[in-house]
């Protein structure tokens, strides 16, 4: 519902941000308490000493609150925190050393089964996965009502920055618009921001200017209406457009956040503004897309056979199976060290989580067939438990040509889907579709 | 608890009372590169406040009412973001974290294990401060309290070591000319602060909490 993205900023309640993450780990342990069909007195609390093993439901929190959040944990610097109903709302040390294959990371909703034998430390022996989400179904009418041109759904997924870093000039975005409508003619064009980049370094320092125009915009917003929205709105195909909170021509400076307002944009009604993140449909598609990068900001403690598989393969793993699209708790940092000490350091920018919205974040009943999370790291395409990970890349690379992904979704026929019921089909979206990423502005 | 957090007095104390603890809007002269702290219109040694605008004191360059306000708004949204790191500090042991107890308040420790320390964690930026900050901003472009001298001085009197370098204060004429000249470029600076106050919850009172007394009327 767009609607609860409407909620004012700036009045963060630490009760209320407490309560979200004590849920967190209450509906999680419901969840798997009733997958598991465990008995719910095997649960108990890992903070005291106790002679048989228990099960335990909890976060994964760092030793010591005053790790970093870009930090690297190792296997030994893990603590489990517990709710307040589990334990409390104590924390205690994990010990690992008796799992073989581990990926955790700070903020993760974790059951493990195992004993804290001296009162000292909780040794975990098992680890019990979260069930996934199920996959989205449609029936064979739903699936024959949609338009696929050429047989196939062309979607273009792009991500800002839009701009080289040195200069804020949207050129290279001009003539992808051009070559968008001339050569590449997809049927949607889903466009991550940033658009207007408040850190850029010529608005930071005000030295922005645009040559051509009879008058020179006097605000950021003027900056969005007079040089980029003129660029957008020749754009022919779909457009959907998803905010990050570098983005100036938005006021909703958090994570959840607001989606644009077209109108005040001045956009026509083939943009479509959606909130960050969100979950939409292209087709019988379901598409769940976050533009916070998680890629970046989980930082993962590993052993074991995880280890060999790719570090992207993991993140989007926890992603799905954490079933939230920004599951690092605290949020990923950028700030400039100071030599001095560690409060000195100033601040860049951030995840921004307004942490007692955060339930915003989580997926809806099912796992989206689609998942974008555009990041500023290489991109790539993989299939994770049958889920179309995107990260498109930034559509310019510092001062030369980034990434976007074309995707080319081939239209569903009936006889080779996999029948989920009756008359309910799964959309096996990852057999169909074909992701080519290609090189953004130049 | 609302009704604790409430200052009713805000309104009535001195902007330099009030903006105390407010960080400097640092400005840069796109043309010289040299920075400065603003102030709103008020005598300074590094820029000065024209006819037609800012101009910096350094090279004798005009900013562009761009250059002023994509400064102003980069700030903004800084001070917005450093909200948002969320940073806690304990009233007791004083440790600084991000991480935050299921409990809110409960301080984790030196221990990390979220007992022993009986301190009470609160956010080292409160959402009360970055209201203050939001109003400071809005305060350095409001012409009208330029004209009451109101504002928050650069310099408080006792820091100037330099008696001889202290900038010299605008005569009242002059200072009047300068508002009505400045009054609709500043105005549209103010605005760019005034898109977040909106946005501000705190700005927002629960209403329905302080007149809850008085729901007895409306039945």
């Amino acid at each position: 519902n767009p609607q609860k993205y409407k909620f004012r900023t700036m009045n963060q309640k630490l009760l209320e941000a407490a309560d979200y993450l004590d849920e967190q780990i209450d509906s999680m342990a419901k969840i798997l308490l009733e997958h598991y069909k465990f008995d719910s007195d095997e649960f108990g609390n890992p903070n005291i000493q106790s002679q048989s093993e228990i099960l335990t439901v909890g976060r994964v929190v760092p030793d010591s609150p005053l790790t970093a959040s870009d930090a690297d944990l190792n296997s030994s610097s893990l603590f489990l925190e517990t709710s307040r109903l589990g334990g409390i709302g104590q924390r205690v040390k994990l010990d690992v050393s008796s799992l073989e294959n581990y990926s955790f990371f700070p903020g993760q909703i974790v059951c493990l089964r195992g004993q804290n034998l001296t009162g000292e430390f909780f040794k975990a022996t098992q680890i019990y996965a979260i069930p996934f989400l199920g996959s989205p179904v449609s029936s064979s009418e739903e699936l024959q009502s949609y338009e696929y041109g050429n047989d196939y759904l062309k979607v273009l997924v792009t991500a800002g920055p839009y701009t080289p870093q040195k200069e804020l000039d949207y050129s290279h975005l001009a003539q992808f618009v051009e070559r968008v409508n001339t050569e590449v003619r997809p049927d949607t064009l889903v466009m991550f921001g940033p658009f207007v980049d408040v850190n850029h370094v010529q608005i930071a320092d005000g030295s922005a200017r645009f040559d051509g125009l009879d008058k020179q915009p006097a605000t950021l917003d003027d900056i969005f209406n007079m040089v980029v929205a003129p660029i957008l709105r020749k754009l022919e195909c779909l457009v959907i457009l998803v905010p990050s909170t570098r983005d100036a021509t938005t006021k909703h400076a958090a994570y959840p956040q607001d989606s644009f307002d077209r109108k005040s944009l001045g956009l026509g009604k083939n943009f479509k503004c959606f909130p960050n993140p969100a979950t939409f449909q292209l087709n019988e598609f379901l598409v769940g897309c976050s533009n916070n990068d998680i890629f970046k900001d989980l930082k993962d403690v590993v052993a074991g056979s995880a280890r060999k598989e790719s570090r992207f393969d993991r993140i989007a793993n926890h992603v799905i199976e954490q079933r939230r699209y920004y599951p690092v708790f605290p949020g990923g940092l950028r700030q400039k060290r100071s030599l001095k000490e560690q409060d000195e350091s100033a601040h860049i920018s951030g995840a921004d989580l307004h942490l007692s919205y955060l339930g915003l974040a989580e997926f809806n009943t099912s796992l989206p067939d689609v998942l974008i999370l555009p990041s500023e790291l290489k991109s790539f395409s993989k299939i994770v438990q049958n889920v179309l990970v995107i990260n498109p890349g930034t559509f310019m690379r510092q001062n030369s040509a980034g990434t976007y992904c074309e995707v080319n979704f081939k239209a569903p026929v009936l006889e080779e889907l996999e029948k989920a019921g009756d008359d309910s089909y799964l959309h096996t979206v990852w057999k169909r579709a074909r992701v080519d990423v290609r090189l953004g502005g130049l | 608890r609302a009704s604790a957090e409430l200052q009713p007095l805000d309104s009535t104390i001195s902007d330099s009372e009030r903006f105390r603890d407010c960080r400097k809007f640092v400005m840069k002269c796109s043309s010289c590169h040299s920075s400065f702290d603003f102030g709103g219109i008020q005598a300074s040694n590094k820029y000065q406040t024209t006819y037609s605008g800012i101009k910096c004191l350094s090279c004798q360059q005009m900013l562009s009412p761009l250059a002023v306000s994509a400064q102003l708004e980069h700030f903004l949204r800084h001070e917005i973001s450093a909200y948002y790191a969320g940073w806690l500090v304990c009233d007791d042991c004083g440790i600084k974290t991000r991480q935050v107890s299921v409990y809110g308040r409960r301080c984790i420790g030196k221990s990390g294990k979220a007992y022993g320390c009986k301190g009470i964690m609160r956010y080292v930026y409160s959402d009360k401060q970055l209201y203050n900050q939001l109003l400071y901003l809005q305060s350095l472009f409001d012409v009208d309290k330029a004209k009451k001298r109101v504002l928050k001085p650069l310099v408080a009197d006792h820091e100037f070591e330099d008696k001889e370098n202290k900038p010299v204060a605008l005569n009242q004429g002059e200072l009047d000319a300068l508002v009505e000249q400045n009054r609709d470029l500043f105005r549209s600076h103010q605005r760019v602060v005034d898109k977040y106050l909106a946005e501000c919850g705190r700005r927002y009172v629960d209403m329905g909490g302080i007149f809850e007394f008085m729901s007895v009327f409306k039945r």
